[in-house]
C-alpha cells in the first residue's frame, strides 16, 4: 500500500512538472497572470533588448536569412521608427540604424507596423510599412524602401523609395515579399479597401515611373465588401510544387480565401474558409505542403484553428467550415502573428509571449516550448487613442507581437509590444528544411535568388559538422 | 408647438455657430491641441470661428471659408527656455507639410490669430525668433483641422488598422 502511494506520488509530481512546462495542452492548468515570468527548459533565452523607452516598444520583426548578413529589424510602432539590429553575437545584439519619420510629433497614427527585406540583383532592401491616421502627414503613405546592402555600415543605409497610395488614406498595416516563380520579386500589402495590393519591388527600386509599380490585386471575396469593408488583414504567399501554383492565404474581415496568383494580374479565386467565429479573420499560415494550415481570429478567448485544407485545395469544395483542431496558449488570453516551421508553429502570442508547439499530429496539437515576454499587467493592453496614449483596460493585445525564424540555424526572434527585441534557441530546433520532415522547403522565407521552384527542393546546408536538425 | 420648437433649434443652432465662444470645446470648430515632449506641462485647444464678415459667413474670392484661430494654452514655458526664441507662433499646414502660413503670436490664455482659408490643415504651434517669417524652431503644440478626418467610408477602419 505504501509503495502504491509512492508510485501515486511519483506520478502526481510528475504530471505537475508537464503541467508547468506545456501552456494549455488539454489538462494542463492555467499559470496565473502574475506566474506568467521566464520560461521553460527546452527554451534558451539568449538576449533582450528594450528598444525605446516608453509604454510600447515594437510592432513587427523580421530576420535576413543569408549566413554572412546577421540583421534584424524591428519596427517601432508608434514610436514611427524603423530599427535595424546586427546579431552577429546573438546574446548582444547591436543597433546599427535607427530612421524615423520626419517631423515625427506632427504625426498621428500607429506608425511602423511591419518589415520586410528582399533581394533584387545583389542588392539588398527594407521595406518598412507605416500606418498613419486621416489627417496627419503621411496618411497616404504605405511602405518605405531603404536599401540595405551597405550594411553593417549604417550611412550606406539610404531610402531609395517611398510607396504610396492615396486612393485608401491609412497606409499598409501588413505586408511580404515574394520571390515570384516567373522572377519577380513581389509585394503584398494590405489597404482600407477591400482588396491585397500587389507591387513589382524591380520597378520600384530601378526607379520605374510610379505608374507602373502597382501590377495587380487579389480581392477579398468578403460579404463585408457590400457595406464598404472588408479588407485584408495579413496574408502568406507560398509556392506549391505538386500544382506548381503561386498561391495567397489571405485572412480579412468575413473570412479566409486562397488564391491563385500564378497571375499577378489576373489572381483566381481558389477556395474560402468561412464559418461562425470567422469574421475578424486576422492570419492565414498553410503547412508547406498546403495540407494544413493555421489560423488566427483577433478576439479575446479565441484559439488558434487548424485546418485540413485538402477538400478546397483539391477543388471538391469551394468552402471549407470546420477546423479539426485548436490550440491556445491560454484561454483567457489571444494568441497572435505565427511563423510555421513544420511540424512546428512559432507563435507571438501577446501576453503569452513566445510559444512553440507542434503538428507532428495535426488533430492533437503539443506545446513544445515557451517563454513570458510581456511581464504586464493583464488586460491593460493596446487600445483608445493617441490621446490616452493608447491604453485601455480591457485589452489583451499586448506582449508579443511579431516572430521570426532563422532557417539554416533555428534562431528565434521575437518583437513585444511591452518590451522590445528578444532573440531565442530552442533545444532540437538547430535548423529547418522541410524537406527533412517529408515536406517541400517552404515557408515564408524566400530564395531570392534562386526562386521557389529550386527552393521547393533545396537541400541545406549544415551550419558545421554534426549540426543537429 | 411642435413647428415653434424647430424654429427655436434652428435659431439656437444659427447662434452656436455664429457667435464667438468664449473657449474651445469639444464641437465641430474645434481642434484639440496635443503637446510634444519638449512641453510636457503645455495643454491647448482651438476654435475655428468665421473671420469678421458684412456677410456673416467670410469666404475668400474663390469662395473658400476664412477662419479666425481663437488658441486655449496653458503651461508654455518662456519661449528662451527652449533656445534662442521669442515668441510661440501658429502656423497653418497643409496635411503634406508642403505649404506653412504663419497665423500669428501665441501666448499662455486666449490668442485669436488668423486668418486660415485652407480647407484641411495642421495647426502647429512653434518657439521661434521674433519676427520669423518661416517655421524653424521647435513644435509645442499641434492639432489637425476638423475637416481633416471626414473620410470615406472604403477607409473607414472598421478592422484593418484599429487592433493590431
Amino acid at each position: 500500500m505504501r509503495r502504491f502511494f509512492s508510485i501515486a506520488s511519483a506520478c502526481a509530481a510528475a504530471i505537475s512538472a508537464l503541467a508547468t512546462a506545456a501552456a494549455q495542452d488539454p489538462g494542463v492548468a492555467l499559470k496565473s497572470f502574475d506566474e506568467k515570468r521566464g520560461g521553460t527548459d527546452k527554451m534558451h533565452m539568449l538576449s533582450h533588448v528594450v528598444s525605446h523607452p516608453g509604454a510600447w516598444k515594437a510592432a513587427d520583426i523580421e530576420i535576413e536569412q543569408d549566413r554572412e548578413r546577421p540583421y534584424v529589424y524591428v519596427s517601432g510602432f508608434v514610436n514611427f521608427d524603423a530599427q535595424i539590429y546586427d546579431i552577429s553575437n546573438p546574446g548582444a545584439p547591436k543597433k546599427l540604424f535607427d530612421w524615423t519619420i520626419e517631423n515625427p510629433e506632427l504625426h498621428r497614427g500607429i506608425g511602423a507596423m511591419d518589415g520586410k527585406y528582399f533581394k533584387i540583383d545583389n542588392r539588398y532592401y527594407y521595406a518598412q510599412s507605416f500606418q498613419f491616421m486621416q489627417g496627419s502627414p503621411d496618411a497616404d503613405l504605405g511602405a518605405v524602401i531603404f536599401d540595405v546592402t551597405g550594411l553593417p555600415d549604417p550611412s550606406k543605409v539610404k531610402v531609395v523609395a517611398r510607396i504610396k497610395y492615396p486612393q485608401s488614406p491609412g497606409g499598409f498595416h501588413n505586408t511580404f515579399a515574394y520571390k515570384h516563380s516567373d522572377g519577380r520579386a513581389l509585394y503584398f500589402a494590405t489597404i482600407g479597401q477591400s482588396k491585397a495590393l500587389i507591387y513589382d519591388l524591380g520597378k520600384i527600386v530601378s526607379g520605374a515611373p510610379e505608374n507602373a509599380w502597382l501590377v495587380g490585386d487579389v480581392p477579398n471575396p468578403t460579404p463585408f465588401k457590400q457595406i464598404g469593408g472588408g479588407g485584408y488583414h495579413d496574408f502568406y504567399i507560398g509556392y506549391d510544387p505538386a500544382t506548381r501554383q503561386d498561391k495567397f492565404y489571405g485572412a480579412g474581415l468575413g473570412g479566409y480565401s486562397v488564391w491563385d496568383v500564378t497571375k499577378p494580374e489576373a489572381a483566381k479565386q481558389l477556395f474560402t474558409i468561412t464559418s461562425l467565429g470567422m469574421d475578424v479573420s486576422h492570419t492565414f499560415t498553410p503547412s508547406p505542403d498546403g495540407k494544413y494550415a493555421v489560423t488566427e481570429t483577433e478576439y479575446q478567448y479565441t484559439p488558434l484553428r487548424i485546418w485540413d485544407l485538402t477538400a478546397g485545395q483539391t477543388g471538391k469544395t469551394q468552402n471549407i467550415d470546420t477546423p479539426i483542431s485548436a490550440w491556445t496558449a491560454d484561454w483567457r488570453d489571444l494568441s497572435h502573428n505565427h511563423e510555421v516551421r513544420w511540424p512546428y508553429v512559432f507563435v507571438s502570442a501577446y501576453e503569452d509571449g513566445l510559444q512553440i508547439f507542434d503538428l507532428k499530429d495535426p488533430k492533437n496539437p503539443k506545446t513544445d516550448g515557451a517563454w513570458y515576454t510581456c511581464e504586464c499587467q493583464h488586460e491593460h493592453g493596446f487600445g483608445g487613442t493617441p490621446d490616452n496614449g493608447w491604453q485601455s483596460t480591457t485589452s489583451v493585445e499586448q506582449g508579443a507581437f511579431g516572430v521570426d525564424v532563422r532557417n539554416y540555424d533555428g534562431l528565434i526572434v521575437l518583437s513585444d509590444m511591452r518590451s522590445g527585441l528578444w532573440v531565442f534557441k530552442m533545444d532540437g530546433f538547430n535548423s529547418w528544411n522541410g524537406n527533412d520532415y517529408g515536406m517541400p522547403n517552404v515557408s515564408s522565407v524566400q530564395d531570392w535568388d534562386n526562386g521557389p521552384e529550386k527552393a521547393a527542393t533545396k537541400r541545406m546546408v549544415p551550419l558545421r559538422e554534426g549540426a543537429r536538425r | 408647438m411642435i413647428r415653434a420648437a424647430f424654429g427655436c433649434a434652428l435659431l439656437a443652432g444659427a447662434f452656436l455657430v455664429t457667435t464667438r465662444p468664449d473657449a474651445p470645446g469639444s464641437g465641430p470648430f474645434d481642434i484639440p491641441l496635443f503637446n510634444t515632449a519638449k512641453v510636457p506641462d503645455a495643454r491647448g485647444a482651438a476654435r475655428l470661428v468665421y473671420a469678421a464678415s458684412p456677410f456673416g459667413v467670410a469666404v475668400t474670392a474663390d469662395g473658400h471659408a476664412r477662419y479666425d484661430v481663437l488658441i486655449d494654452a496653458s503651461g508654455l514655458p518662456t519661449p528662451s527656455s527652449l533656445g534662442e526664441y521669442d515668441a510661440y507662433v501658429a502656423w497653418a499646414a497643409s496635411t503634406d507639410l508642403s505649404q506653412w502660413e504663419r497665423l500669428g503670436e501665441v501666448t499662455n490664455g486666449q490668442s485669436i490669430v488668423g486668418q486660415v482659408d485652407m480647407n484641411k490643415f495642421l495647426l502647429v504651434i512653434t518657439a521661434e525668433p521674433k519676427g520669423a517669417a518661416t517655421h524653424a524652431g521647435p513644435t509645442v503644440l499641434h492639432g489637425t483641422s476638423p475637416s481633416s478626418w471626414l473620410q470615406n467610408f472604403l477607409t473607414h477602419p472598421l478592422f484593418r488598422g484599429v487592433p493590431p
